[in-house]
């Protein structure tokens, strides 16, 4: 599946022969659909598996030195160093912390998202749709553990009497429904969904291991202390991913945002922190239109 | 059991008592009142089932493939649900069955058995009007009463729930295409391709029995994955979605209420 321009499957091209549309869209979003002048033409969709490679388990060693300089690695834009203010030296004690981008886990998770959603938006171009809405994406692991997919679904869209979308690119939006209808009266119209993925290694020094066993502050028993490698991390985690998602926007804006952080603890004092961005590239169009007066409402049920 | 005289003698039974005025329904209160605000009547709960011997299939250990026989044992079972409740919706005179329901349940005392099930509550329309599909049979859906009640006042009609099943087996892959790539991030092609695949055939068939109903569309598509008692390497993908078909020419939709709640 190299060239994703050609490589529909045979099913998937027999599929949209057919002379019926299917929608992912529920029956309120079809009508809000329909209401907004937008025609579904087909529920289309793009996937990719792929493997995970091996990063090593925090092997002691390799704290303090610097993680960008073996095996030929991308260097992260993050990392900062954390050293034993003891003086001990023991197998035992951790003389070195450190906390790194991993900017090869970025990549594989990005190189993954972007051949779905391409093969996603393929489909969508072969139906000669304007645009995709109500896009969902998820990341699945695929029976064995070292592999996971990449799965894009949406329902592509014609809109009524509208031109072909600019350069032949379908827009594509996280929303549908009454959501999509109020935010293009709001004056925006849909780009493109946009993600980014940030992944930040702790290797915690003897400090954050004694605070993060329970320990008590640091030299004073009956202070609350913070630890300040871990709180680092996720904030760096947190900054990086908006910064990958900003270079994605070319001046436009970005709405509905979803921040969704994991940690995954690989052993004692090793951790990853993985922060994924997800929401709407959107561009505006015209003023924002006054909202009527809502009305008060109560339930009955 | 594939004629309307296979019916189950307590079914029999059942469907007379609804016939006399009686109706049964799963619907909610507040579904019961969408559906009579469409002009349909509910007349009775209707269920059928199949309890579906599922066969053995041999599959290649490194090789991607469509497991047909157990594809097409899914896909029958299925059917037959199916076709038993629409038979009991005829029973009752139904023009169409809504929030159907298909379950599958497996037992410890039928090994290599399941049971299919498909359940839903008959309506019929107040005005006398038709709404039997192409096929001349109740159309079946999987709409709650409020989704039935918005698809309507969009101009469309269901025709019946349709589906398309695959079941795939995904190869295990060989010790030395693991240590080929042991260590990268890169897609396996032959994965992203056999998933892709085996879901598309799902939704090809589903959209098969779309256009056997003159449909000319599918809302809610809803696109599952399930592994039952098979392993992890073998799935079922089951596509399933409402074929409609539109009715009228122009509709003009109300304008949405901008409301605000006062509730908790």
């Amino acid at each position: 599946m190299a060239d994703p321009a050609e490589d529909l499957p045979e099913a998937a091209v027999r599929r949209f022969s057919s002379g019926a549309f299917s929608s992912g869209l529920t029956v309120p979003d079809f009508a809000a659909c329909l209401q907004l002048g937008l025609q579904p033409v087909g529920l289309v969709q793009g996937f990719c598996v792929m493997q995970w490679g091996w990063y090593g388990s925090g092997s002691s060693y390799m704290r303090g030195a610097n993680p960008y300089s073996m095996g030929g690695q991308t260097a992260g834009a993050y990392s900062e160093s954390y050293r034993c203010p003891h003086g001990y030296v023991s197998a035992e004690h951790r003389m070195w912390g450190q906390n790194l981008e991993q900017p090869w886990v970025e990549q594989a998770w990005s190189s993954g998202y972007h051949s779905a959603y391409a093969r996603m938006l393929e489909e969508a171009t072969a139906l000669g749709a304007h645009g995709v809405i109500g896009v969902v994406d998820r990341v699945t692991q695929v029976s064995d553990s070292q592999t996971s997919e990449f799965h894009f679904l949406g329902t592509a869209v014609t809109v009524d009497d509208g031109p072909p979308p600019a350069g032949g690119t379908p827009w594509t939006t996280y929303l549908a429904g009454q959501r999509l209808t109020k935010s293009i009266e709001a004056g925006f119209m849909p780009i493109a969904v946009v993600a980014s993925m940030a992944s930040v290694r702790v290797w915690a020094y003897c400090i954050t291991e004694y605070l993060m066993e329970g320990g008590r502050g640091w030299g004073n028993p009956n202070q609350v202390q913070e630890v300040e490698q871990v709180t680092k991390a996720h904030m760096a985690v947190r900054q990086l991913a908006r910064k990958h998602v900003r270079q994605q926007l070319v001046g436009d804006a970005l709405h509905g945002v979803e921040i969704d952080v994991v940690k995954r603890e690989l052993a004692q004092g090793d951790e990853v922190i993985d922060c994924t961005i997800r929401g709407n590239r959107v561009r505006r169009f015209k003023d924002f239109d006054n909202v009527p007066a809502p009305r008060p409402t109560v339930r009955l049920s | 059991m594939t004629q309307p005289a296979d019916l189950p003698k307590d079914a029999t039974h059942r469907l007379e008592e609804l016939e006399h005025g009686l109706f049964t329904s799963d619907l909610s209160v507040n579904e019961f009142l969408l559906v009579k605000e469409a002009g349909f009547h509910p007349l009775g709960f209707v269920m059928g089932s199949s309890i579906y011997h599922i066969g053995l299939q041999t599959r290649k250990w490194g090789e991607s493939q469509e497991l047909t026989k157990l594809t097409e044992a899914m896909y029958t079972a299925r059917e037959l649900a199916m076709t038993r409740m629409e038979e009991e919706a005829e029973e009752l005179g139904a023009d169409g069955v809504v929030g159907v329901r298909l379950d599958v349940n497996y037992y410890e005392w039928g090994s290599d058995s399941a049971e299919f099930i498909a359940f839903g509550t008959a309506v019929k329309a107040e005005d006398g009007t038709s709404y039997k599909n192409a096929l001349g049979k109740p159309f079946t859906s999987d709409l709650s009463g409020q989704d039935f009640w918005t698809l309507l006042q969009t101009g469309h009609v269901p025709q019946g729930l349709v589906m398309g099943t695959c079941v795939y087996h995904i190869a295990h892959r060989k010790l030395t295409q693991a240590l080929g790539s042991v260590g990268q991030n890169v897609e396996l092609p032959n994965f992203t391709q056999a998933l892709y695949e085996a879901r598309e055939l799902a939704m090809t068939r589903m959209q098969d029995e779309a256009s056997q109903l003159n449909a000319s569309g599918i809302v809610g598509v809803r696109l599952e994955e399930k592994s039952h008692q098979w392993g992890s390497h073998t799935i079922e993908f089951l596509s399933l979605g409402t074929a409609v078909t539109k009715t009228t020419g122009e509709v003009t939709l109300p304008t949405p209420l901008t409301i605000i709640s006062l509730d908790n």
